[in-house]
């Protein structure tokens, strides 16, 4: 009886206790198990798993989720292949949807030409910028360049170049996910066909002489691409030109006739806005404050 | 028992002897979960539940382990029990209720190894308390781990738009954070009931 009691009980008592547990769990997991549609996970599978929540899902699997629960469209996710997307739609059977592959780009070329409306020197991210009357650029759709879009981005593929002081996108490196178009709190940066040839890159909505009383690059909805366009893909709306890719050709003449230079020539390979720096490095470099890191040396 | 026994482990298990900052257990939750206010509020929601749970489980195994004279299996004992409650909890929950699940589902699988569900599951054991007690006492320690994840995700995301010397930016602020309101905690050990 000493023997069964120092030695054989414990030995029992935990045997017991692992099995009961084991079998609850295995019979339970199998008598519970929530029935999971097999095409959910292929069609995880398929996507792209990045897990770069552009798509506005908590992950991939979400998505996924999303898509079989006809939630949600396959376009909102950009950085999956064509290939994946068609074999995506025919899991769901939808018939296949054909969607331009898209490229993000900031709709701002304004940076230090545009007027600083105060000195800011908060933590310097275009969020705590945002709350403090709106910005500190005189814009208020004008990129203040303190690099909120940058940090939000999983393919380092949009930087703030610091002598332009506006955000640039890497065309190549973009994936299109959209979380800088989610993170800007001007929401200036937008989706362009990957083919596109120009785009306008302003976003103030704001009449022509209040534009150009704030920044030296601002379009100011003179008309003069609507009324050049061959095939009327531009249209003025709320006093900016926009372009409408399905109709345009690429024929540049908009880029040519634009008296603010603001429509630029766009390829994937070459970004027309960094280029600006070459051209207009002439003018007064505008101090931009919040930038620096105000750490305490005493 | 009375129902100033009661008060008295409620305030001992929400302040003077605080789970995480007085008996410095569940520390990797702590830094883990604090960044966001959202998320401290679902791992402190699931470690309540699951403390609750497994406290009144494990008084119960330890009753039969007295019993039988081989108390010095406790550990391993409670060990086994909590890891297969929490996965039992993680099955049950996800069947019958997909919307507790949904909120605490990811956090319940961190909570298997975690050592403040043990540690309270033992605390029950060494403070001899009956059953009724045993379920106040694993409530109001999971609230009291909860009100300091909350506590602490609130200074996090305060401390986001701060300016922090690089040197202690992130983690070793937070480790500090950690300091300073344990010794505000420590504060509170003057209660005495």
């Amino acid at each position: 009886m000493q023997f069964f009691m120092t030695y054989i009980l414990p030995v029992l008592v935990v045997g017991v206790f692992a099995a009961i547990f084991a079998f609850c769990l295995s019979f339970l997991g199998e008598k519970l198990a929530i029935e999971r549609d097999a095409r959910i996970d292929e069609i995880e599978r398929n996507l792209a798993g990045a897990n770069c929540g552009g798509c506005g899902y908590p992950g991939c699997a979400a998505f996924a989720e999303a898509l079989f629960k006809g939630e949600a469209t396959i376009d909102r996710c950009n950085p999956t292949a064509a290939a994946n997307k068609s074999n995506i739609a025919k899991i769901l059977g939808m018939s296949e949807e054909k969607s331009r592959e898209t490229v993000a780009v900031v709709r701002c070329i304004g940076g230090n030409k545009c007027r600083n409306k105060y000195d800011y020197q908060g933590y310097g991210d275009c969020e705590s910028a945002q709350l403090l009357a709106d910005g500190n650029k005189a814009c208020e759709l004008g990129c203040m360049g303190l690099g909120t879009c940058s940090e939000s981005c999983k393919f380092d593929a949009i930087s703030v170049d610091k002598d332009l002081g506006f955000a640039i996108v890497d065309s190549e490196k973009c994936t299109s996910c959209g979380a800088c178009v989610a993170a800007c709190p001007k929401k200036i940066i937008r989706r362009i066909p990957k083919d596109a040839k120009v785009y306008v890159a302003c976003s103030n909505t704001h009449r022509g002489k209040e534009v150009s009383s704030v920044c030296e690059r601002g379009c100011i909805a003179c008309g003069l691409c609507q009324k050049n366009c061959p095939t009327g893909a531009i249209a003025l709306s709320n006093n900016l030109a926009t372009i409408d890719y399905d109709k345009c050709i690429g024929c540049g003449k908009c880029k040519e006739v634009c008296p603010r230079k603001c429509i630029l020539p766009f390829s994937m390979e070459y970004n027309a806005a960094k280029n600006l720096k070459n051209v207009n490095n002439t003018g007064d470099k505008i101090n931009r404050k919040g930038e620096n890191n105000h750490e305490k040396t005493a | 028992m009375s129902i100033a026994s009661i008060i008295s482990i409620v305030i001992s298990a929400i302040l003077t002897e605080n789970i995480v900052l007085n008996k410095t257990l569940g520390i990797c939750p702590l830094l883990g979960t604090s960044k966001k206010t959202d998320s401290a509020v679902g791992m402190g929601l699931a470690v309540t539940f699951v403390i609750t749970v497994s406290s009144v489980v494990c008084y119960g195994l330890f009753q039969l382990l007295d019993m039988w004279n081989i108390t010095y299996l406790q550990t391993i004992v409670f060990i086994l029990v909590i890891a297969s409650l929490v996965q039992l909890l993680d099955i049950v929950l996800k069947r019958f209720s997909p919307t507790l699940y949904n909120s605490l589902g990811i956090y319940l699988a961190l909570i298997t190894t975690n050592c403040t569900v043990l540690g309270s599951a033992n605390m029950v054991i060494d403070n001899g308390y009956n059953l009724l007690e045993t379920f106040i006492f694993g409530f109001f320690t999971g609230l009291g781990f909860t009100m300091v994840l909350i506590l602490m995700s609130g200074i996090r995301e305060k401390l986001n738009r701060a300016h922090i010397p690089v040197s202690f930016a992130g983690f070793p602020i937070a480790l500090i954070i950690a300091g300073i309101l344990a010794m505000a905690f420590a504060g509170f050990s003057g209660f005495a009931f």
